[in-house]
C-alpha cells in the first residue's frame, strides 16, 4: 500500500532495498531526493530516464509514472500552527487562528484571553431561566429577568451550560437550556456570530477594514444614505465580506453616527415619515450653516488670509470607550466636514477608561491649574481640523461654573452615546446634567444600544422633561449603526449594538409674543399655576 | 502599478461591496432605462410608420421593354402615361 507522502521513487528505493539495510532503509538516497523537487508536479507521465538520477539499487526496478503531486491528497490533520507573518506594512505579525474555524466554543477557546471571559462570565452572570429567583430590578421591558418570580423561584445559578450552537455560557445546566430554548433562540445566532468576531479581532491577521479613507476633495459628495453607499462614496477599500464590514462599522459608528445627523446631506428627513421634525430642521440648519461655510477666498497660505470663525465644538457626555477610539477614526468625521475646524471634548467621569497607558501612570490625571481648571488632556497635535479634550468629571460640575460658555446652537452640539437615562443603574447620574443641557437650547444627540434601552430612556426623558424639550429627531434605528453585535459579560443574552438607535432633543425655546390689548389669559400655566 | 479598484475582481467583476451599494438603486434605475428605452423605440416606431405610409400608386412605372429597346426610357415613359391615360 502506496503511502500518499512519500514519492514513488523512494517507496521503490525503500521497497529494493529493504533486504540488505533495514535501519537506514528510511533514509532517502541523498542523490535522489533533490531530483525529485526539480520536477513539476504536473508534468506529464513522461518516464524518467534512470540512468540520470539514481546510482545504486535501482537497475532492476521499471520505475512508475507519477503524474501528479500527491500532495493534495494529503490530510492536514494537525491542529493550526501559529505562524509569523509580514503584513502589507510591514510589522511582523503572528497569525493564531485561520479564517475558517473562528467558532470555538469560550470554554475551550485557544485564546487565553477569552478562555477568561468565560470564567467571568460563570462567575458573575446568572441563569435566566424563569424558575430561578430574580437577581436585579429587569432594566428594560425585554429583560429576561422580568419573568422570573421572587416566590416561586429557585436560588438564583450562576451559568455553567455552553450552548454547542454559539460556544457561550448562557444557562447554569443543559435542562434550563433545553426548556428555554426559545427565548435562547432570538439572540443565539447573533451570539454565535460576536463568538466569531471575538476571536476573529484576537486571530492575528492583518486588519485592511481598519485602514480607513483618505480625505477627498470638497466637491465630492458622500451619499449617506447607507453604510455600504458611504463606504463606496468616500472611496474605502471595498469591503466584501460580512465580518469585515461588522469590524469596521463597530469603529465608525462613532463619527459616522454624528456626521450623518449634522451633515447637511443627511439622510434623516422632515419629508416622508418625518424622521427629522421641523424643530430638528430648524436646529440642525442652525448646524449646518456653521459647518459648510460660504467661500471667502481665504486659504492657507499668509497670501490670503481670512477671520475663521469659532470650531464646532462637540461636547460627548458620558464618554466610556469612545473617548479611546482611534484618533484616525474620529478624523474621518472631520474630512466630511471641509474648512470647519472641530473641537472634541470627551467630558464624563469614566473618560479616561482603557487609557491610563497614555498617563505616566494610572491615575496621573493632569493637575487642575488655572489655566487647566479640570485638568483636560488635550490632543491638539492630530490634525488642524480636529482638537480632542478629555475631561474626567461629571458634565454638570463643568456647566456651573461656566467654563464653556456661552452656548451657541450654530456651534455647539452635544452627543451622548448610550447614556442610559432610563437603565436604573444610571438614571441618577444624569438627573443633574440633563436639565442643565436642555438649558442650552443646543442640540442633544442620544443613542441607545438596543431598541428595548433606546425605548427605555426616551420614556424617561418624556416622563421626566417630556413638557420642557422639543424631540428633533425621533427614535429609530440609526442608519449608522455597528452592525457587530457585542457581548455583555454580566450578562450574556443582552448583546449590544452599539448606537442602535438614535435620536436627538433640545430644551424648548419660548419666545415672547406680542400680547393683543384687552385679551385676557386663559388657560395658561401662567396664571392658572398661581392660583 | 496600473490603478486597480477594490470594487472589482481580478476578472473585473462588481465585488460585492459594490453590489451592495448599487442595491437600493436597482429598482429605480431599471425603470428608468426601460422608460428611456421606451422613448427612443416610440421615437423611431412613430417616424417609421408615418413615413412608411407614402402611396407611390401616382408614379406610373413603365412597362419592361422585350428586346432591345428602340425607344429611349423618355418615349417608352410617354407611351406609358398615354397608355394608362385611355
Amino acid at each position: 500500500m502506496r503511502s500518499s507522502y512519500t514519492c514513488n521513487r523512494c517507496l521503490t528505493l525503500i521497497k529494493s532495498s529493504r533486504p540488505q539495510l533495514r535501519t537506514s532503509s528510511f533514509r532517502p538516497n541523498p542523490q535522489v531526493v533533490p531530483s525529485q523537487r526539480s520536477h513539476s508536479t504536473k508534468s506529464p507521465a513522461v518516464p524518467k530516464k534512470p540512468s540520470t538520477l539514481t546510482t545504486s539499487a535501482s537497475q532492476h526496478v521499471s520505475l512508475p509514472r507519477r503524474n501528479l503531486s500527491s500532495t493534495t491528497a494529503y490530510k492536514f490533520d494537525k491542529p493550526f500552527e501559529p505562524y509569523e507573518y509580514v503584513d502589507p506594512e510591514g510589522i511582523t505579525r503572528k497569525m493564531v487562528l485561520a479564517e475558517d474555524n473562528l467558532f470555538h466554543p469560550f470554554t475551550n477557546s485557544p485564546i487565553p484571553e477569552i478562555r477568561k471571559r468565560a470564567a467571568f462570565m460563570r462567575q458573575h452572570a446568572y441563569c435566566p431561566h424563569p424558575s430561578h429567583k430574580p437577581t436585579r430590578q429587569p432594566t428594560n421591558p425585554m429583560d429576561l429577568e422580568s419573568r422570573k418570580s421572587s416566590e416561586t423561584g429557585t436560588p438564583p445559578r450562576h451559568v455553567d451550560f455552553e450552548c454547542p450552537d454559539c460556544g457561550i455560557p448562557v444557562y447554569c445546566c443543559e435542562e434550563h437550556w433545553a426548556d428555554d430554548y426559545e427565548a435562547h433562540l432570538g439572540v443565539c445566532d447573533i451570539m454565535r456570530q460576536s463568538n466569531e468576531d471575538d476571536h476573529d479581532l484576537r486571530s492575528g491577521r492583518f486588519f485592511k477594514e481598519f485602514e480607513f479613507a483618505d480625505p477627498q476633495i470638497e466637491e465630492i459628495l458622500v451619499n449617506m444614505t447607507s453604510w455600504d453607499t458611504y463606504l463606496y462614496t468616500r472611496d474605502f477599500d471595498a469591503l466584501n465580506e460580512d465580518r469585515e464590514m461588522r469590524q469596521a462599522t463597530a469603529l465608525l459608528t462613532y463619527p459616522m453616527t454624528i456626521a450623518s445627523i449634522i451633515h447637511e446631506l443627511s439622510p434623516y428627513s422632515i419629508r416622508g415619515e418625518q424622521r427629522l421634525t421641523p424643530e430638528g430642521l430648524k436646529s440642525f440648519s442652525a448646524l449646518r450653516h456653521s459647518l459648510h461655510p460660504a467661500r471667502t477666498g481665504g486659504g492657507d497660505t499668509f497670501a490670503n488670509p481670512r477671520l475663521a470663525p469659532p470650531s464646532i465644538r462637540l461636547f460627548i457626555l458620558g464618554a466610556r470607550g469612545e473617548s479611546s477610539l482611534p484618533r484616525d477614526t474620529w478624523l474621518q468625521l472631520a474630512y466630511l466636514f471641509h474648512r470647519v475646524q472641530f473641537s472634541l471634548y470627551f467630558i464624563g467621569p469614566e473618560a479616561m477608561a482603557g487609557r491610563s497607558h497614555e498617563l505616566p501612570f494610572p491615575g496621573a490625571l493632569p493637575e487642575r491649574t488655572p489655566l487647566n481648571p479640570f485638568g483636560a488632556i488635550v490632543e491638539d497635535r492630530i490634525s488642524n481640523a480636529m482638537k480632542i479634550s478629555t475631561i474626567v468629571e461629571y458634565y454638570h460640575t463643568i456647566h456651573k461654573t461656566g467654563y464653556f460658555y456661552p452656548y451657541d446652537p450654530y456651534f455647539d452640539c452635544f452627543i451622548l452615546f448610550h447614556p442610559g437615562f432610563g437603565n436604573p443603574r444610571s438614571s441618577h447620574e444624569w438627573a443633574d446634567t440633563l436639565p442643565l443641557l436642555l438649558e442650552t437650547k443646543c442640540p442633544v444627540i442620544a443613542t441607545g444600544y438596543s431598541p428595548a434601552d433606546m425605548q427605555q430612556d426616551v420614556d424617561a426623558l418624556e416622563e421626566r422633561f417630556g413638557s420642557e424639550m422639543d424631540i428633533l429627531l425621533k427614535p429609530d434605528e440609526n442608519l449608522f449603526r455597528s452592525l457587530r453585535w457585542d457581548l455583555n459579560d454580566y450578562d450574556p443574552h443582552d448583546v449590544t449594538c452599539s448606537n442602535w438607535g438614535v435620536y436627538a432633543f433640545r430644551g424648548k425655546r419660548y419666545e415672547t409674543t406680542k400680547k393683543e390689548e384687552g385679551e385676557e389669559e386663559k388657560g395658561s400655566e401662567r396664571t392658572e399655576r398661581s392660583e | 502599478r496600473p490603478f486597480r479598484s477594490t470594487y472589482y475582481d481580478a476578472q473585473m467583476r462588481a465585488a460585492p461591496a459594490l453590489l451592495r451599494a448599487r442595491a437600493q438603486y436597482l429598482v429605480k434605475n431599471t425603470l428608468t432605462g426601460a422608460a428611456i428605452c421606451a422613448t427612443a423605440i416610440s421615437i423611431y416606431v412613430y417616424t417609421i410608420r408615418v413615413i412608411s405610409q407614402d402611396e407611390f400608386d401616382d408614379v406610373i412605372v413603365p412597362d419592361e421593354p422585350l428586346q432591345r429597346p428602340n425607344t429611349t426610357p423618355t418615349q417608352s415613359l410617354q407611351q406609358a402615361v398615354a397608355a394608362k391615360k385611355q
